[in-house]
């Protein structure tokens, strides 16, 4: 359901003489509407080489794959990570990113003939792993409560995983194809029937 | 009735929030024309909501926040949890209308900067005091006694519920008296295996309904709430009250109302030879314009801040120390709740079943301290309630999860097996001196001096908090947890304003030396001058406020209106 739908809807469930007041307002100011802007992957972005571009598409993969539903490719999150990284991010947090992407551009190749996104999928999950390892006294992990500023000297890995969990699962394709997605519940049923293979509610709004 | 003259309005109320929403409606509905004066941008009811249903995809960095904007522009604001790039077009530019953060004391001070004011982005939670709130200063000495009594003004609470949609379930507690309900929302299974858990072995403990002020049932113009979520976004179905849905269309219909945004209001001037106010004087935000407005009476409803900043920059040579101040007290016994302290617990049980549609509202456990006379074992006096909720987790809580691939991806889309069931107190801060706000010397934009705060907690707010901690802790393990653990700091209580209930600062008694207001929110020192939001407030109950906001200025106007009729203001 779009942003006029909802309106549409919403005026029909509205009684009395409100009706002609909203179809009126419904006329003006559709597209300043968060809810029917351009998507946020939508916008370009020039911070990535070629060869970064698919170093960075490989690792979104591997942390959240296609299985029998789409995965970080399917849902542009490669893209959305380059936009974070060059519109988002500060300096300081740049840096460490393209450093982390630089050390694997020099280094996977030196130790396996071949960049990270030729791997295979095992080694490219080797490589993450033993990322994860070396960096896993980070407090990025040790976050009880992950309503908190983005922490901003996390290491590389912390960073890619944020970036790809957070860029995939409010995705268009995470939200509608992954997760269930309704923004107009219409009801609350608090002993709604868990089915096997049900997965959770996108969630309305987000922690900050 | 008819406007004289020499009169722009029969009555000019200052903010069109909560409170100024009630007194457009009442008074224009009994027949005086009315000017609204907004210092924030207009928002229309519905086409003015910009984020309402704004999916992840749709938002600036998909929801992360805008650091470098909010750095600049919300440095306050942003600290709130319902501030986010799908509302922030509601909340004051702390750089374009800044308060004085580096003098005094530390102080958050939220606010709107709209047409409807915070009623766009409130909590919602609307509770009736008690008898024994409003006797609570003439009892234990704190303050002074409150110039009014619980029957005084049950009739206004019902009067404000029936208009404005109030869900709750009646549970006939002295300390928390019922009122005019629609329906209440269903509970979570996990909230009733708690609830039937603490009658036996908890049977101190009541839990019911947060009261909120939101509809399970239609209203005229207004439909009941279809569970999207995140109100505080704006409704376009008008399912929470809000000026804009609710308070507003009723005075615009009596075509009684004049409403201009843009219109900060600089002061206010009094005219010694009537002793009256004589006019208003008004900056227009967009073009600096000045000009002023008269009327036979004055309703300030500009928050309890905003009104008493106003009060003090309306300083005169018959006020030297802000208008209607004879008493010295304008500007002092400045109130908020503290919060954030209570406990979690997470429950195993009904991981068959899961929900459909989001509550927009929890549970809510009354006062059980110090209820009637005061606990052998309590080291303070007052009390306190928890707002209490069930989060059931998603990827969100997971965010820095260890692992990858289709294990990881499971994990963080896959139902959880667990409802966490969280709760905070809100405790009643005593009314002091020493807490108050005051004029910078620094000035906006508009030349209006800008408002520093000097508050802090006192012994009783930080003895009440470890005991609110405390009981937290044995009500949720009452509850048979899988485990339970404590939240919040007892020892720094919350940031003052940070309960966004800030009130006091212009109280009413019968006193004239030791109230601004009387017991009709009327200034003892200028009888066409009314302040009805929580500047009145005399003392702070632990409740949310808001709902004796709305009932105090329905009766006020009420008074108004008759002391105009017949000619006495």
């Amino acid at each position: 359901m779009d942003r006029r739908e909802f309106l549409e809807c919403a005026a029909l469930l509205i009684s009395g003489t409100a009706l002609q007041q909203r179809a009126f307002a419904l006329s003006s100011e559709q597209q300043q509407y968060l809810a029917t802007a351009d998507d946020y992957v939508s916008k370009s972005a020039k911070l990535f080489s070629t060869a970064q571009r698919k170093l960075v598409a490989a690792a979104a993969e591997t942390i959240i794959p296609r299985t029998e539903t789409p995965g970080a490719i399917d849902a542009g999150v490669p893209h959305f990570i380059e936009l974070m990284v060059e519109d988002w991010f500060n300096d300081g947090e740049r840096a460490i990113f393209m450093a982390g992407l630089a050390d694997l551009e020099q280094r996977i190749p030196a130790e396996h003939g071949k960049p990270f996104d030729e791997l295979g999928d095992e080694q490219q999950l080797a490589v993450l792993e033993a990322l994860e390892a070396a960096a896993s006294d980070s407090p990025w992990y040790q976050q009880g409560n992950i309503r908190r500023a983005f922490i901003s000297d996390a290491p590389f890995i912390c960073q890619l995983k944020e970036l790809t969990v957070w860029g995939f699962f409010t995705s268009e394709t995470g939200t509608k194809e992954v997760l269930r997605y309704n923004p107009m519940p219409m009801k609350f049923d608090p002993e709604y029937p868990r089915k096997p293979g049900d997965t959770t509610w996108a969630p309305p709004n987000f922690y900050r | 009735m008819k406007t004289q003259q020499n009169y722009d309005f029969d009555v000019i109320v200052v903010g069109s929030g909560i409170t100024g929403g009630w007194a457009a409606k009442e008074l224009t509905e009994k027949g005086l024309k009315v000017l609204v004066l907004e210092r924030g941008r207009d928002v229309k009811h519905g086409s003015g909501y910009l984020g309402e249903h704004a999916p992840g995809w749709k938002q600036p960095f998909n929801g992360k926040p805008d650091r470098e904007l909010e750095a600049r522009d919300y440095p306050v604001q942003s600290k709130l949890y319902a501030f986010s790039a799908a509302n922030r077009h509601f909340w004051n530019n702390d750089r374009l209308n800044p308060y004085a953060v580096d003098e005094g004391k530390p102080f958050d001070w939220f606010r709107g900067d709209v047409v409807g004011g915070r009623s766009l982005m409130w909590g919602r939670q609307s509770y009736r005091w008690s008898p024994q709130d409003f006797r609570a200063n003439a009892t234990d000495g704190h303050g002074i006694p409150w110039p009014v009594e619980y029957e005084d003004i049950a009739p206004w609470y019902s009067h404000v519920e029936k208009f404005i949609g109030v869900n709750g379930r009646k549970e006939g507690l002295a300390q928390l008296p019922d009122g005019e309900f629609q329906k209440p929302m269903e509970w979570f299974p996990i909230e009733k295996t708690i609830q039937a858990r603490l009658r036996k072995s908890a049977p101190d403990i009541t839990l019911t309904n947060a009261r909120t002020a939101i509809l399970t049932e239609d209203l005229p113009g207004r439909s009941a709430c279809h569970y999207c979520g995140p109100c505080e976004n704006g409704c376009s179905t008008g399912s929470y009250f809000s000026s804009q849905a609710s308070t507003l269309p009723a005075a615009r219909a009596t075509g009684n109302l004049t409403l201009r945004p843009d219109s900060v209001v600089e002061k206010l001037q009094y005219d010694e030879a009537t002793g009256r106010i004589s006019a208003i004087h008004v900056v227009d935000a967009q073009t600096m314009a000045r000009r002023a407005y008269t009327a036979r009476a004055y309703f300030l409803c500009a928050s309890t801040i905003g009104s008493t900043q106003l009060l003090l920059n309306s300083a005169s040579a018959a006020f030297p120390n802000g208008l209607a101040n004879r008493s010295g007290v304008l500007g002092h016994y400045l109130m908020d709740h503290f919060l954030s302290i209570g406990a979690v617990g997470m429950f195993a049980e009904h991981s068959d079943t899961y929900f459909y549609g989001n509550r927009p509202t929890g549970l809510y456990i009354p006062r059980f301290r110090n209820v009637g006379k005061r606990d052998d074992d309590a080291d303070f006096i007052r009390g306190y309630g928890y707002q209490t909720m069930i989060n059931s987790s998603n990827w969100m809580g997971q965010l820095n999860a260890k692992g990858f691939g289709a294990a990881l991806k499971n994990q963080l889309s896959a139902l959880p097996p667990t409802w966490v069931f969280y709760m905070a107190g809100f405790g009643e801060c005593l009314p002091r001196k020493s807490n108050r706000l005051y004029l910078s010397k620094k000035k906006d934009r508009f030349g209006v001096p800008q408002v520093a705060f000097d508050f802090e907690w006192g012994d009783n707010e930080r003895a009440m908090g470890k005991d609110i901690q405390k009981q937290a802790l044995r009500i949720v393990n009452a509850a048979g947890p899988a485990f339970a653990i404590p939240i919040g700091d007892t020892e720094n209580l919350s940031t003052p304003g940070a309960g966004i209930h800030e009130m006091g600062t212009a109280r009413m008694g019968d006193d004239p030396g030791e109230s601004v207001l009387n017991r009709y929110n009327q200034a003892h020192d200028v009888p066409n001058l009314f302040v009805t939001d929580g500047s009145f407030m005399t003392s702070a109950s632990c409740v949310n406020p808001s709902l004796t906001y709305m009932a105090f200025t329905a009766r006020a106007c009420d008074y108004a209106a008759q002391q105009l009729a017949a000619g006495v203001i």
